[in-house]
């Protein structure tokens, strides 16, 4: 434990340097989620409204297929 | 595994024995090296500033050794580096946004 080299006196400059950016990031990062968050939150509920209208769509259409294959089997068993 | 548990407090007892003289010495070093900088260091970082741009503008980072050079772009790209740590730990996510 002896053999440890004393600590190194770091340059202020960099120190400063170091912290500043750090703090600069945490603000950057915590900035940037809430705008992509919000737009996230946007998206989604634009895409919900779609959502609810597509499967209007899907279900017409499967019932509209489910029909033509019932009338095409009654077709073949006559 | 109820003797695991049992024995739980005696490890946790022998964990921080063990990890009291090492984060002592994390200490000594950290208290040298990791501390930010204080209102009486804006003087030398204000000369520092001022060497670098000298530096820039005479263009005595030229005659400077490609050791130098070397080691320069080290400390600059670690310094860097401490700005995408920060992000991470405003965005609260490692790798990406979480939306």
């Amino acid at each position: 434990m002896s053999s440890l080299p004393a600590p190194v006196r770091v340059s202020p400059l960099i120190k400063f340097g170091r912290w500043s950016l750090l703090s600069v990031g945490i603000l950057y990062g915590a900035f940037h989620q809430n705008r992509l968050s919000k737009k996230e939150a946007a998206i989604r509920e634009v895409e919900l409204k779609q959502k609810a209208i597509r499967d209007e769509k899907l279900a017409a259409e499967k019932k509209a297929a489910a029909e033509k294959e019932i009338a095409e089997l009654e077709k073949l068993a006559k | 595994m109820s003797k695991l548990i049992a024995q739980a407090p005696v490890l946790a007892s022998r964990l921080v024995a063990e990890a009291r003289p090492r984060f002592q010495v994390f200490m000594k070093y950290a208290k040298v090296e990791l501390t930010p900088p204080s209102v009486s260091d804006i003087p030398e970082i204000r000369s520092g500033i001022g060497r670098l741009i000298n530096g820039a503008k005479t263009g005595r980072w030229r005659e400077v050794t490609v050791r130098e050079a070397w080691l320069n772009t080290l400390v600059t790209v670690e310094v860097l580096c401490w700005f995408y740590v920060g992000e991470c730990i405003g965005k609260r996510h490692i790798v990406g946004y979480d939306v």
